[in-house]
């Protein structure tokens, strides 16, 4: 069997056989997601006056109700148990319902807290609890805390009812010979008989145990990012390779089945994003609190594994310094090179610069990973939400009111100053609703009173500060609460007012009010003049100064707005550039555009140039987005960056990969999403997917089979590679 | 430091994120003007050393905009576009007015700094294997320029690569190897006879001066064109192995397999594209010749164009 590559070079094959089937059944045959879906959810019609119940003890029953019910699902050779096996956790709500409905939704863009359970197991979890329980007795924390119980109650129920699906297995191959025999159910079963109670203690045990806490939380309906996994596992590892109780080839087989198994909900649910976005990110490399090199034997593993498996479920990013080893990176461009996009990297210098410049400690900073896509936080200490909107937007329908007739500007700067205080409103509206979330006591002292949420106790238990204070994921609990406002449609707007800075005060092609009549009449007419303002400049994305100093002063204006609401309340407001994917459904609300654009145009992804305006190449564009200091886009700015396989075929394509990842950190970028694929495949694919179930392409912050994709998200793809 | 601000060369194109001429990331620099006129050119719009349009048809809007401002009569629009390209002095005011870049002059004339500056931009992408190619055309038809060129780049700090026909004056080798961190060289056949009748002039000079670089301790990395049926017998491979064992400072053998793009290139000049698909080398061809050259001992550079 064969997993398909964009490379001329097959992927290398290290795993065994059984484990390589597994994974191939596992994203073709097996449709987890569908069987899922036969059981979207428990429900809870059998509770009497289940409505009348205040909503944390409608989440007691529920999360009790969830681990006695939810199917048990074993795979016969799989070397990790435990599944999340209710369909409507794949549609991100908590899989209980009452009277047909959904009870609660469910929680993500976050990475939470799993090292605890390694390293504490849930009974060191239940002691924490214990002891809260007892400092916050008679308050009214104390709900919380006991769900806190409950919830880890229906953990330890659910575990044990893998425990006796497995002795029951064991029973009936003893007893009758009806069952094969499954080594593999063996040993899980003796992990189990560990972790996650306890803490890890080899391993095997550390990957079940993590693998289970993760299924566990996404059974009950959340959505979380795995985290740093080389520095969850590392230790583990070295230290059973050192005793030799594991050779480096059963780790990685052990390891393959955590990522094989994450593709549990694939083609589950009907989502025209692909199957495969479920922010199950993974963070690799980097540097620890007190600055050493992370990067392990597991580090190279994952590696191997997504070298060899196309698994594009966990998109994962490499956190690359000026000092990443060169060994480290030739690994990372040699499993780029078979696309998929699955690998990404953060610019871990500029990130630490952008982390600390806003106020984090530098070892909290260190510990940085990402939400489940790639907005960067304190992994397990961080409320963390984002607010999404189109720039390009309050441009065309605030600034330039939809080009009324009497709109006119007499310079270019008049012009800027008006877009950044509209720009200004817009981020005052988004930070100002969110401090609603509270009443204040005591501002000098921090002392807020948050109001009341529905119940998020599960991502709550593994969540630094929630236990002890006796406050939930959404009612102060967290250490740091962050709600970032992301603009969208950067290179629109800035191709746009380049445009009009070039044609009408520049160049003088035309006047103002006559440049607002050609955009009313979306172009039509005019067709010489769009395409001069297509051909004739060179936009964001061609490294042209004039250009992309626009793209400065926007960005550096948009992190002055959000940063004058911070310091109001325990909330933060730092500043993002994201569109992922929403420059399609913001398509049909946009207008001609004065970079030549028609009204409805599929523009630019993320801080990507618009879609065919790069004419310069991969280094020319990180050096426009890059004008910009990006180290006050705090939370990320992510860049696509679309390469053909040709180019990075060979010797000198793996080199000249390297070198662009180096040059990317130099620059000063944040976040870069490199794919390589090549746009008439991905056509071919879209006329014969039979031909193509395994090709995984980067979406946006995600990858997804391209397959899976409906048509209109995979003409955006190809758009997007046809450059 | 560039003296002379009015030394201008004649450049196609100042191509960025170049992966495959030389190590690592490159800016090629491409020049107008070449001593051979190979049939299976792939930038057929390098040979000429005068200016010439290049002229997109498919890109016309009919806009009238470069009737407007010709002064030769070569444009003409009234149902549609007519170019005369008999009549053009390839002046570019056409396609400076051009909305759709359906006229392009072949050619622009920038001076020796202005070309450095776009080059030192990608410098955070050179790391230590990457830096600037000088391609063409034939760098070496303007030898001044294209030394002084490289030597700007060296005192940039770049790795400076320079790709050659090697059909130039022996007189220009021992500067160009000072300043050329490394040689691509275009060795497209050792047959004699057959290297005149395909590229237009014998190939002895070519392999004089390479053997010369060499002596001289220029590094070298041999680029061999692969035209299926032309020059894939195994003498001429053979041949390029010996070579390759007579020279003591080259890095290795590059493979170009032929590809039919540079005859689509001849329709923007008014040619006919000259491209045959049965030149096309098949990757088992190629396979065959790298597993004959290493055989041979040769090193081959795996670029995998």
């Amino acid at each position: 069997m064969e997993f398909y590559t964009v490379s001329k070079d097959p992927r290398p094959v290290r795993l065994s056989e059984t484990t390589r089937i597994f994974a191939y059944d596992s994203l073709e045959h097996h449709a987890y997601g569908l069987a899922a879906m036969k059981t979207p959810a428990v429900t809870m019609d059998h509770i009497e006056n289940f409505t009348a119940l205040s909503p944390l003890e409608q989440e007691r029953l529920i999360l009790a109700e969830i681990a006695e019910k939810a199917p048990t699902r074993l795979i016969q050779g799989e070397r990790l148990c435990g599944a999340a096996t209710l369909g409507l956790a794949i549609s991100h709500v908590i899989p209980a319902t009452y009277a047909g409905n959904v009870v609660f939704p469910s929680i993500s863009h976050l990475t939470v807290d799993f090292g605890c359970v390694l390293t504490e197991g849930l009974c060191g979890i239940r002691k924490r609890v214990e002891a809260s329980l007892e400092a916050h007795k008679g308050s009214d924390r104390e709900a919380f805390l006991i769900n806190c119980m409950t919830a880890l109650d229906a953990f330890e129920t659910w575990h044990g009812r893998y425990v006796d699906a497995l002795e029951h297995h064991a029973d009936a191959v003893a007893r009758d010979g009806v069952l094969p025999p499954c080594p593999a159910f063996e040993v899980t079963l003796q992990n189990l008989r560990r972790v996650p109670l306890q803490p890890a203690t080899t391993f095997h045990e550390a990957v079940q145990s993590l693998w289970m806490a993760f299924a566990f939380v996404r059974l009950m309906g959340n959505w979380p990012g795995i985290g740093r996994l080389d520095v969850l596992l590392g230790d583990y590892l070295e230290r059973d390779l050192q005793n030799g109780i594991l050779t480096l080839e059963e780790a990685r087989e052990i390891l393959a089945h955590f990522f094989i198994k994450g593709c549990e909900w694939v083609r589950g649910g009907d989502q025209g994003s692909g199957d495969a976005q479920h922010y199950q990110n993974i963070v690799l490399g980097g540097i620890d609190e007190q600055g050493r090199d992370v990067t392990n034997t597991v580090t190279y593993l994952v590696l191997d594994i997504l070298e060899e498996l196309p698994i594009g479920d966990f998109p994962t990013t490499i956190r690359v310094n000026a000092h990443t080893d060169e060994k480290l990176l030739r690994r990372v461009a040699e499993v780029m090179r078979h696309g998929g996009g699955v690998l990404a990297i953060y610019n871990e210098d500029l990130v630490l610069k952008a982390m600390t410049g806003y106020g984090y400690a530098l070892d909290e900073a260190r510990r940085f990973a990402n939400d489940g896509c790639w907005e960067v936080q304190v992994p397990g200490k961080t409320n963390f939400s984002y607010c999404p909107f189109d720039g390009l937007g309050i441009l065309q329908h605030t600034t330039l009111r939809d080009y009324a007739e009497d709109v006119d500007y007499a310079s270019f700067d008049s012009l800027f100053e008006a877009y950044l205080r509209d720009l200004g409103a817009v981020v005052e509206s988004i930070c100002r609703g969110r401090l609603g979330c509270f009443s204040v006591m005591d501002a000098d002292n921090g002392i807020y009173t948050w109001h009341p949420t529905l119940p998020c106790t599960v991502v709550s238990l593994f969540e630094g500060g929630c236990i002890e204070k006796g406050l939930s994921y959404h009612e102060g609990g967290p250490v740091y609460h962050v709600l970032s406002p992301h603009i969208g449609g950067l290179a629109d707007t800035v191709n746009s007012l380049y445009a009009i800075q070039k044609l009408v005060f520049d160049d003088k092609r035309l006047t103002f009010a006559e440049l607002m009549t050609v955009l009313r009449s979306n172009w039509e007419g005019y067709e010489p003049l769009r395409q001069f303002a297509l051909n004739k400049y060179a936009y964001y994305g061609n490294d042209n100064p004039e250009c992309d100093r626009i793209a400065a002063a926007l960005l550096s204006g948009f992190a002055d707005a959000c940063a004058r609401y911070d310091g109001l309340s325990p909330y933060k407001f730092p500043a993002g550039v994201s569109t992922f994917g929403r420059q399609l459904e913001w398509a049909p609300h946009r207008l001609a555009a004065p970079h030549g654009r028609k009204q409805g145009e599929v523009l630019a992804a993320n801080a990507s140039p618009t879609p065919g305006t790069d004419r310069e190449g991969a280094t020319a564009m990180i050096r426009s987005y890059a004008t910009a200091d990006l180290s006050r886009m705090v939370t990320g700015a992510a860049l696509d960056c679309k390469l053909l396989p040709s180019s990075v075929a060979g010797e000198d394509g793996l080199n000249a990969l390297v070198s662009l990842m180096r040059g990317f950190v130099a620059e000063g970028g944040f976040f870069l999403q490199p794919d390589v694929a090549d746009a008439k495949i991905l056509r071919d694919a879209q006329e014969h997917p039979e031909n193509y179930q395994t090709l995984s392409v980067r979406v946006s912050g995600w990858n997804a089979r391209f397959v899976t994709l409906c048509r209109e998200w995979q003409d955006m793809v190809i758009g997007q590679n046809e450059g | 430091m560039i003296n002379d601000k009015h030394l201008t060369l004649p450049v196609t194109e100042l191509q960025r994120f170049c992966m495959h001429d030389g190590p690592g990331i490159r800016t090629v620099v491409f020049f107008k003007g070449c001593p051979l006129r190979c049939v299976w050119c792939h930038n057929p719009e390098t040979q000429n050393s005068h200016g010439e349009m290049l002229y997109y048809p498919e890109r016309c809007i009919s806009c009238g905009g470069c009737m407007s401002v010709c002064s030769h009569k070569a444009q003409n629009v009234t149902e549609t576009h007519v170019f005369d390209r008999s009549l053009c002095a390839a002046c570019g005011l056409c396609a400076e007015v051009c909305p759709t870049e359906a006229m392009m002059p072949a050619v622009k004339d920038m001076t020796l700094e202005s070309i450095l500056s776009a080059v030192v931009r990608d410098r955070s992408f050179f790391g230590e294997d990457g830096g600037v190619t000088l391609s063409g055309g034939e760098p070496m038809m303007h030898p001044e320029g294209a030394l002084r060129l490289l030597s700007a780049c060296k005192e940039a700090g770049l790795h400076t690569a320079i790709e050659t026909s090697g059909e130039f004056s022996r007189m220009l080798i021992p500067s160009l190897i000072q300043l050329a961190d490394l040689l691509l060289w275009d060795v497209k056949d050792t047959n004699n006879e057959r290297h005149r009748q395909y590229t237009g002039v014998p190939n002895l000079r070519i392999l004089d001066n390479l053997r010369l670089a060499d002596r001289l301790g220029g590094r070298t990395r041999l680029r061999c064109i692969v035209v299926e049926g032309v020059n894939t017998d195994d003498a001429h491979w053979d041949s390029v192995a010996a070579l390759y064992g007579e020279l003591n400072c080259c890095e290795g053998v590059e493979l170009l397999p032929y590809h039919a793009y540079g005859g689509s290139k001849m329709l923007p000049l008014g040619l006919s594209d000259n491209g045959r698909k049965d030149w096309i080398p098949t990757d088992e061809r190629l396979n065959n010749i790298k597993k004959r050259l290493r055989e041979r001992g040769v090193t081959v550079i795996d670029g995998s164009r």
